[in-house]
């Protein structure tokens, strides 16, 4: 059976892929990448997982032209998948940074090596972790973690910023409990390893 | 394909209401014509045929008709009073290894060729009974109540039917005490609606109609009774079949109360 990484709401590749392999009876793994932008450093990085649980690649298919172009340029047996009816909530990794329409509900947990850009809300009982930034175009109001590998210059920008619970590196803060103004687009930072919640700055952030 | 709507009926969190809302939901498109099947996927803990009153009358269940050991005709039972209205059981309590996603889709394709609605009441969770239920639906109703896990159960399950392609999904909030919603102590629909961003279908309001009537396996929509709750589900199968009924609107319920009162002090009968 072909195995089928999990959506970008629920977990990340890496962290799925052992338990997917476990369950596989066969050692000849078909795999389908769906929608994870993967780079020559990524797929080699998921050879060595299979390597590691004795495990080959048959083939492997992907919705990504870059997926499909990186894994021909190593020489894997590759196709692409058509296009379907694209499901509404769905990401998109461009450089460093994933996009993702649509709104994290609860139980989801979205996570990427760089930024994020979430294009909807983050309901209670969601969450979402960055390398890099987090911005929200919509209401936060689940548990955001930037900077989730240590950066401290990591930054949380959201229209509506009333998250349950915030973290930028190792830091920790309860979100704010009044609401916010309408129309005040705040940002959370680390300030001397504590987190503060100011307006956003109007400049980009890169 | 066909025009059969198979509507899965879920929630996530248990005691909601999904089966009170399958069986009057049953009852009243039945009646409106429609030839309507109820399909009983929670058989782990099956009590559809219970609040529709026909546990005596089942023989098969879906199970024997796949197995071929009967036709789908020996296992649909047919309700007494609403002819149009038929109940399957997906499987009995004691195989609860059997149903697979396959099999529920094999089962719902059956259904299809000789059904207007299709109606599937889902177990409460987010795991293979969830799955197996959710296998073969193409729209769904969830139903929440105004507290606070409910809804965060329920936001789980709509991101799970999202990834299905699971379309439309609509919103029906019971258990609304008004009184409580004015006064801010239960979440009000806005809140709920604000979080699950669905279109909502409808609005039951506690009830206890709906209690007595669970007992006695007549749902409310059987009888003409005009309980608040027996209303609140005829409206909701009329907008699901595109009727343009308006929402009854908790707070202008309780002012519409409160005005009457004034009224008749005015006139002292008081
Ligand atoms: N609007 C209402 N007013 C009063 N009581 C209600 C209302 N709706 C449901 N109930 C009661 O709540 C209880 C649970 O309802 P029901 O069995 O329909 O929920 P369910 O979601 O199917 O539960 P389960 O998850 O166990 O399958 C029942 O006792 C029912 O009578
Ligand atoms: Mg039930």
């Amino acid at each position: 059976m072909t195995l089928q990484l999990p959506d970008h709401r629920s977990q990340h590749w890496k962290d799925a892929l052992p338990g997917l392999l476990e369950q596989e009876p066969s050692t000849a793994v078909e795999l389908d990448c769906g929608d994870w932008n993967l780079n020559c450093t990524d797929l080699q990085q998921l050879l060595q997982i299979l390597d590691g649980m004795g495990c080959r690649l048959r083939w492997l298919c992907s919705r990504r032209p870059k997926t499909v172009v990186s894994a021909a340029a190593m020489g894997l047996n590759v196709h692409p998948v058509e296009k379907m009816e694209q499901p509404s909530p769905r990401s998109e990794d461009q450089d460093g940074l994933l996009v993702h329409r649509g709104t994290l509900r609860s139980g989801d947990h979205l996570q990427c090596d760089g930024d994020v850009l979430i294009y909807g809300d983050v309901n209670p009982g969601a969450r979402v972790s960055a390398g890099g930034d987090v911005m929200v175009w919509g209401r936060l109001r689940g548990t955001a973690h930037a900077g989730c590998f240590g950066s401290t210059k990591a930054k949380i920008v959201a229209l509506h910023l009333r998250p349950v619970q915030l973290r930028i590196s190792n830091a920790v803060a309860r979100g704010p409990e009044d609401q916010p103004l309408d129309g005040l687009t705040e940002q959370a930072r680390l300030d001397q390893g504590v987190i503060v919640i100011e307006p956003a700055e109007t400049r980009s952030i890169r | 394909m066909s025009t059969t709507r198979t509507i899965l009926i879920c929630s996530g969190k248990g005691g909601v209401g999904k089966t009170t809302t399958t069986a009057n939901l049953g009852i009243s498109l039945a009646r409106s014509g429609a030839s309507t099947v109820v399909l009983d996927a929670d058989f782990g803990l099956r009590n559809l045929d219970l609040l529709l009153g026909l546990e005596n009358r089942i023989v098969y269940t879906a199970q024997e008709v796949l197995a071929e050991t009967c036709r789908l005709e020996q296992a649909l039972v047919k309700h007494k009073q609403e002819p149009n209205l038929s109940l399957l059981p997906a499987g009995n309590p004691r195989m609860l290894e059997w149903l697979t996603p396959k099999d529920m889709q094999a089962i719902v394709a059956l259904l299809e060729e000789r059904f207007d609605y299709v109606l599937i009441d889902c177990p409460a969770g987010i795991e293979d009974g969830f799955k197996n239920a959710a296998a073969a639906a193409r729209e769904a109703l969830v139903i929440t109540t105004p507290e606070v896990a409910a809804v965060r159960d329920a936001d789980r399950v709509i991101g799970l039917l999202n990834t299905q392609g699971i379309s439309p999904v609509q919103l029906v909030l019971n258990r609304v005490r008004p009184k409580m919603m004015s006064s801010q102590e239960m979440l009000s629909v806005d809140d709920v609606t604000d979080i699950l961003a669905l279109p909502l279908l409808g609005l039951v309001f506690e009830d206890e109609q709906v209690i007595v009537s669970t007992n006695r396996g007549e749902p409310l929509t059987l009888s003409d009774g005009g309980s608040p709750a027996a209303r609140a589900y005829s409206n909701i199968a009329g907008r699901l079949q595109g009727e343009d009924i308006p929402l009854m609107d908790p707070a202008k319920l309780r002012r519409g109360l409160r005005a009457k009162m004034r009224e008749l002090m005015q006139t002292k009968i008081f």
